[in-house]
């Protein structure tokens, strides 16, 4: 189960993923945030309320991440539990993804 | 040759989850809810139900869609320290110990996209053992209750 909410706050667009990010919704979770990088120009991923993510849902926010790169749409990750991120960590996105503790706005 | 019952054997004295999952990726809700089922019965913590599910998950995957199997069946058991997990499936041979290691630090654009679920299983695990027997894939590993983490 995922669920996604969109507001545009402070000149993001906060895209809130709720659920569990695995090989079954990760295709959601990839057009939710493809979706949104069309629409905006600085998106923020807020994961405060994603309780699982498996390298099926960190392949979807990759694949997200890359898009916005090729548009120059700002992509920004926030606020990851401690064991959503340890995952990320583990598979050194750290490295490619901009990480926000907070959210930017 | 005659099918010939076993004998009905003695109630479980092993704290075990044991579960056969259909080759379908469908299977994953009841992979996570026995899981969480297990793991909270035996009050073995968040962390760990969170590893194995992670780690379940990713074999899983890897066995439907890489190794086209029809079906998988696991066996999950406590440990005074933590638990062993003992998985097989009947798809090719494949060794998760001898695995190629995706680049963690490659940037974006060369991000590879396979690979990175049996790292993560390799990462969140102690003691992985594979051994192919008559067919079967038969993967063996452990994961402490107080593990230190990567």
């Amino acid at each position: 189960m995922i669920d996604f909410t969109q507001e545009t706050r402070g000149g993001w667009l906060v895209v809130r993923v709720k659920g569990r990010a695995d090989a079954e919704t990760a295709d959601q979770l990839e057009a939710a945030l493809r979706s949104a990088v069309d629409q905006h120009s600085r998106i923020a991923a807020d994961f405060a309320a994603l309780d699982y993510i498996s390298s099926a849902g960190l392949r979807a926010v990759l694949q997200a991440a890359r898009a916005a790169q090729s548009k120059d749409v700002e992509f920004a990750v926030c606020g990851m539990s401690a064991p959503v991120k340890k995952v990320f960590d583990m598979s050194g996105m750290q490295h490619v993804l901009t990480i926000h503790g907070e959210l930017p706005c | 040759m005659k099918h010939v019952p076993r004998k009905k054997c003695p109630p479980h004295r092993r704290y075990t989850l044991e579960l056969v999952l259909d080759g379908n990726l469908a299977e994953l809700a009841r992979l996570t809810a026995e899981t969480a089922r297990f793991c909270r019965q035996y009050a073995l913590g968040d962390d760990l139900e969170f590893d194995l599910n992670l780690v379940l998950e990713e074999l899983f995957v890897n066995s439907v869609r890489h190794g086209g199997c029809k079906a998988v069946e696991f066996e999950v058991a406590m440990t005074p320290d933590g638990v062993t997990l003992e998985y097989a499936d009947r798809g090719p041979a494949f060794d998760p110990t001898q695995a190629a290691v995706p680049d963690v630090t490659a940037p974006l654009e060369d991000r590879p996209v396979g690979g990175l679920g049996i790292h993560l299983a390799r990462q969140v695990m102690r003691d992985i053992e594979y051994h192919r027997v008559d067919g079967w894939n038969r993967i063996r590993m452990r994961r402490p209750i107080a593990s230190e983490g990567t």
